[in-house]
């Protein structure tokens, strides 16, 4: 009988525990610190930009949805609302300026908002070609 | 090139001079779903868009990959199994403010307007016709429209383990500060 009431209990302990593993590794799991994360490819931007100009579906199988740290000229920085984008202007299309659009970390905004001119290197998660633009977020300036 | 860009440069190249066109790339799309079990919102504020203040054409396109979620494991279902973000990377809305004639470019204010078009998610396109606002002030002018939205319709299925956590109706909040295109 005893043996029985331990086996349950051992039973029911390891069943919490595991339930608690779950919601905190499994449903409740960090986001990639993208800071932090080794990027997929090294390139200039410039590089990037050309491969999804000439092959949209190639380049897209290649660095959509991978994290990628790019150099080139900073063209420019935009702050709309909450937002800091980096701009790599690669060529002038019908939208203006075109090229590789870096939403920045939040701590990172600040180290880049006088750099527009210099040679950047940035690193961000890539999620794809919207027509106009390469999009990269999460994206940390790399010293 | 595809549908979209045919659009843009309809919209930009081939309207009449006089035509003032509104652009923005830094456009605001959220997706609202709330139940008993769980309430999750998507952000995503790099979208494309563009206004020709005359015919009333009006686009947006956005990347889904850029949809942010609060937990990594939402957005890593979001992504892999049910927009599949990577068969249809991005979702779009090509049609017209059919009102345009009431809202006056040259005059701030906030004016009631009618979209209606085609809208693209999941490779699916659905005609819509939902009621919005447009403010202008200056040379800027905001479009915001809050919609509804069923996932079935653009055939993305939950599975039923989850069925509980997901509306059936998602909210769908669309934001757009445009500017006067100078170019």
């Amino acid at each position: 009988m005893k043996k029985w009431i331990l086996i349950t209990t051992a039973i029911l302990i390891l069943g919490i525990i595991g339930a608690v593993l779950a919601y905190k590794f499994v449903y409740n799991k960090p986001h990639i610190d993208f800071e932090k994360a080794t990027p997929d490819f090294i390139l200039p931007a410039m590089e990037v930009y050309n491969s999804y100009k000439i092959s949209r579906h190639e380049a897209s199988e290649k660095y959509t949805g991978k994290v990628l740290q790019v150099t080139g000229t900073l063209s420019k920085i935009e702050t709309p609302d909450s937002l800091t984008i980096a701009v790599f202007a690669i060529e002038e299309g019908m939208f203006g300026d075109e090229g590789i659009r870096c939403s920045m970390l939040e701590g990172q905004a600040s180290k880049i908002q006088d750099l527009a001119g210099n040679e950047v290197t940035i690193k961000g998660f890539c999620t794809g070609f919207n027509d106009t633009d390469i999009i990269m977020e999460y994206c940390s300036l790399i010293e | 090139m595809n549908r979209i860009l045919i659009v843009i440069a309809v919209l930009i190249l081939v309207s009449p001079a006089f035509a003032q066109k509104y652009i923005t790339k830094n456009g605001y799309i959220k997706f609202y779903s709330e139940t008993p079990v769980e309430t999750i919102e998507a952000h995503n504020r790099q979208v494309n868009s563009a206004l020709d203040s005359q015919s009333g054409d009006f686009v947006f396109k956005v990347l889904m990959k850029s949809f942010a979620f609060e937990k990594a494991l939402m957005q890593e279902h979001f992504n892999e199994n049910y927009v599949e973000s990577h068969k249809f990377p991005s979702a779009s809305f090509i049609g017209k403010i059919s009102n345009i004639q009431d809202v006056k470019f040259t005059q701030n204010g906030k004016y009631n307007v009618t979209v209606e078009g085609d809208l693209t998610i999941h490779g699916v396109t659905k005609s819509i016709m939902e009621n919005g606002v447009i403010e202008v002030a200056g040379d800027r002018v905001t479009g915001v429209s809050k919609f509804i939205l069923k996932p079935a319709d653009f055939d993305i299925r939950i599975p039923k383990t989850v069925i509980n956590n997901i509306a059936e109706e998602i909210e769908v909040t669309v934001e757009v500060k445009l500017e006067k295109y100078k170019g």
